[in-house]
């Protein structure tokens, strides 16, 4: 059996599945964010898997990947310096304790 | 064997980022999610060089799993309470979020199953470094530029949210 493009697209799909339901049940900010990162993985693997099977012989898809890479850093730096910020105000990282603006 | 052994590989690769990211969403202790996600990113690493993607491959262990992972177990241990593994971690909708995620998994896997069915690679992969290179110099030098400016933002902005607040002004 040789491996076809379906395979990586599959197994992309189930992480990010996985990814998903970690971001909807976790309750903890942090919990949320490695699920997102898992989100991420899992669209950059689907776009290196079409390249890699539908245009061999070029890269845009892996330029892509880079620069999904480096916005995936700068939006961890500025959402934990932010979980950061908030547990030092009211000491939770829980969602249901980020009621500030609820009334 | 040549044909079987990328895809021997590629099973194996599977079953643990599965098991891995299932981890990863469900464990107690968010300490323990974060290892595990730790060697999940190193799993994609290893299928990003399966699909001949090596300057990729590096990036992602170097970026992820040296830079960002670091980054989080850090403020982890800065905002965890010693009694928080004792707590429930998922909300009262882990039901229906599991039902949101089959259903976008199995909309997706049915979809891609339909459409991308035997697609197969003739050709040899080769080094694509430089050819990256080019590309990120040459064609795509406007996002590149961009992005630094993104970088420089986020720079900024995490000092700002990291200060105390009365030395802000």
């Amino acid at each position: 059996m040789t491996l076809s493009l379906h395979h990586f697209l599959m197994l992309s799909a189930i992480i990010f599945g996985i990814g998903v339901y970690g971001a909807l049940t976790r309750r903890n900010v942090l919990g949320i964010l490695m699920s997102i990162e898992l989100m991420f993985n899992a669209a950059t693997i689907n776009i290196v898997a079409f390249n890699h099977f539908l245009y061999p012989d070029k890269v845009w898809g892996q330029g892509v990947v880079i620069f999904v890479m480096t916005l995936a850093a700068a939006e961890a730096v500025v959402g934990l310096s932010l979980v950061l910020a908030i547990y030092r105000n009211i000491k939770s990282v829980y969602t249901e304790k980020l009621n500030l603006l609820h009334g | 064997m040549e044909r079987t052994l990328p895809t021997l590989i590629f099973a194996c690769m599977a079953i643990l980022l599965i098991g891995l990211s299932l981890i990863v969403v469900t464990a107690r202790s968010v300490f323990r999610g974060a290892v595990a996600l730790t060697a999940a990113l190193g799993v994609v690493a290893a299928l990003f060089a399966l699909l001949g993607a090596d300057f990729v491959a590096a990036s992602q262990l170097l970026i992820y799993v040296g830079g960002i992972m670091i980054i989080m177990l850090f403020v982890i241990m800065l905002s965890q309470r010693p009694l928080d593994h004792l707590d429930r971690q998922t909300n009262e909708q882990w039901v229906w979020g599991a039902f949101f995620a089959l259903a976008i998994s199995c909309a997706l896997i049915m979809q891609f199953r339909a459409v991308y069915r035997g697609v197969f690679v003739t050709t040899v992969a080769t080094p694509t470094t430089a050819s990256i290179g080019r590309l990120l110099l040459g064609d795509m030098v406007v996002p590149f530029e961009a992005v630094s400016l993104v970088l420089l933002a986020a720079l900024v902005g995490a000092v700002y949210f990291g200060l105390d607040g009365k030395d802000r002004t």
